[in-house]
């Protein structure tokens, strides 16, 4: 099965699209190098942007099978892995860049990654998702049986990880993690109702509300906790109009956007329906 | 007898940037966009500076080479942590939204006799110099700064603090309406204004530089116009930008990012290689411009002047 062909061999036009899709960030990276946007330490803000990438792409991977149940996207399937497995790729360019920008002193590498708590969680994580990976084959997959699925359920736990990493290592502006955070809320919730129920606008508008809530709580909670900023003073940021939109809205849009999609998709086929029985 | 005292700025040979790393930095810098507006604006603003015909100063001999080649203008005025504008590193454009003038500093706190002085008045009744500083930051990367100012020192003779002034508080502006960092939002709620502070007797030493121009010009919005401190043996987030206050005052003034990360920046911040940054090691420092790596210095390698502020003072947390 390449990149680019269905599990019967054919050409699939959604795997193909999804694999060049892939390589954007990497060749957006590249094209910044080449012209010199990365500004005077390339290494260090191509680490810092390779890192990003790693968890979203974790996220996307991670939203699949809840997308997939709740439109009923069975063709999605076909791309999990690829996904997956480009978290893994710009997981070790991310680790790669780092250490370039230690010179290849490996000795000096292992040294932080055992002595700074955020590099070794990044590390684990890393070394996680290598593991996901080589397991992803066809072959490993048969070969692993029924202990494939419980193994790769490691993912939420690495994706916990990537995103306390990403957390962590924030000077203050921890932005951007919370709103990974937020998306790593929605998609799993979108994973306790069974399939019956998840298909409810209500179920979808209700989850939506939650992980705003919990997205605004735990960011609140990671500032109170980790730096000097005031937990309400984030809270009530949340509350400040015009300002910048704050990750636990980009999150409430997005669970609506979802609900609101479903709702769509269901009349659209229901009407369809419709118009056939009367024909 | 003649005492050969080795100075801060004299490395050996080995240290000098080879001629190609120099020569490759230029042909970096021509690939870089927005480059050529920068230079147009850094054109308009001299035209319409009314300090611009103090510069260039004349270069203060003991601090005339800081042993390492200077870091190109092109980098050192586009990659500037500037909270008040954004927490990325790139603020150019948004800093020249600031208006800096009219402008003008109060002091005020333990002082004979508080005043307002405009810039301008401030500048003609100091001695402008160049500097040439090394700048550490505490994300251990540096650069190599010529700065214009005057000494820190100067300044405090101005202001004329009592006996009971024991430290020297600094603190920026505070502008919502400009800078977008200090607009409603999660920012808004960090403890602006920026404020740092050193002490009476650090302010007495001959280092620490009130800087109004760089490269030979008035300073660039960027980097702190039109007025900012420049402390070289400190990490760089005690060099306080944009100043507006300064007050005398006999409690420890408390930094912005003391403020916000306690276990991370503290008062003292004097750098030390031996001294690890909770998150990272201190050890060495990636140079602006190059593809190089050194050695991070005791007190960045000025510990010549400064050393005897801290004598007897081990128990302060004198590297955070």
């Amino acid at each position: 099965m390449y990149p680019w062909t269905d599990r019967s061999g054919r050409f699939s036009a959604l795997k193909s699209a999804v694999f060049a899709g892939l390589f954007l960030p990497l060749l957006w990276l590249i094209w910044r190098w080449r012209t010199g946007d990365l500004g005077p330490l390339p290494i260090d803000e191509a680490t810092l942007e390779s890192g990003r990438w790693t968890v979203r792409m974790i996220v996307i991977t991670l939203a699949i099978t809840p997308l997939q149940r709740i439109f009923g996207w069975g063709r999605l399937a076909l791309v999990r892995r690829q996904v997956g497995l480009a978290a893994m790729g710009y997981a070790l360019l991310h680790l790669s860049l780092y250490v370039a920008d230690q010179k290849f002193d490996l000795g000096r590498v292992a040294s932080e990654i055992a002595l700074r708590l955020y590099l070794t969680i990044g590390f684990a994580a890393v070394f996680g998702l290598v593991v996901l990976g080589v397991t992803s084959t066809n072959a490993a997959v048969r070969y692993l049986g029924r202990w494939w699925k419980p193994l790769h359920r490691v993912a939420y736990a690495i994706a916990g990880l990537g995103i306390l990493h990403f957390f962590m290592q924030s000077k203050i502006d921890a932005t951007q993690a919370a709103l990974m955070m937020g998306f790593f809320i929605l998609v799993m919730l979108y994973r306790v109702p069974n399939a019956a129920r998840l298909r409810s606008v209500w179920t979808l508008a209700g989850i939506a509300i939650m992980a705003a809530f919990l997205t605004a709580g735990l960011e609140a909670t990671w500032y109170g906790a980790a730096t000097g900023i005031k937990p309400l003073a984030v809270l009530q940021a949340n509350l400040l109009f015009p300002g910048v939109i704050r990750p636990a809205w980009v999150v409430l849009g997005t669970g609506l956007a979802v609900a609101l999609l479903w709702f769509g998709q269901r009349t659209w086929a229901a009407q369809k329906r419709q118009l056939q029985a009367a024909a | 007898m003649n005492i050969l005292r080795r100075r801060g700025w004299e490395l050996p040979e080995r240290l000098v940037t080879p001629e190609h790393v120099f020569l490759n930095r230029r042909a970096f810098l021509a690939a870089g966009t927005g480059i050529a507006a920068l230079a147009v604006a850094g054109r308009a603003r001299a035209e319409t500076d009314p300090s611009a015909s103090l510069y260039p100063a004349s270069v203060n001999p003991a601090f005339k080479d800081a042993g390492r080649d200077v870091t190109p203008f092109e980098i050192n005025s586009t990659y500037n942590n500037y909270y008040e504008f954004n927490t990325s590193k790139r603020i150019y454009e948004q800093a020249e939204a600031l208006p800096i003038r009219p402008w003008s500093v109060v002091i005020d706190g333990e002082v004979e006799k508080p005043v307002t002085i405009a810039i301008d008045d401030l500048l003609k009744r100091m001695t402008l110099e160049e500097r040439v500083y090394r700048h550490r930051c505490v994300e251990a990367w540096s650069m190599v700064v010529p700065w214009t100012g005057f000494a820190l020192s100067e300044f405090v003779s101005l202001a004329k603090p009592l006996a009971s002034a024991k430290f020297v508080r600094f603190e920026t502006f505070n502008l919502p309406d400009v800078a977008a960092g200090q607009k409603p939002g999660l920012f808004s709620s960090m403890p602006w204004p920026y404020v740092e502070g050193v002490t009476i007797a650090e302010a007495g030493n001959e280092l620490p530089f009130m800087v109004t121009g760089a490269y030979g010009k008035p300073l660039p919005k960027s980097m702190g116009a039109p007025l900012r401190l420049h402390l070289p043996w400190k990490y760089g987030f005690k060099s306080i930008k944009g100043i507006v206050r300064v007050s005398f005052t006999s409690e420890r003034p408390i930094g912005f990012w003391e403020q916000l990360q306690a276990s991370e920046y503290g008062f003292w911040a004097n750098v030390n290689p031996e001294v690890a940054h909770p998150r990272w090691s201190q050890a060495s420092e990636r140079v602006l411009g190059t593809d190089e790596q050194i050695p991070t210095q005791l007190f960045n390698g000025y510990g010549e002047y400064v050393a005897a502020l801290y004598a007897g003072m081990e128990k302060e947390p004198l590297y955070m």
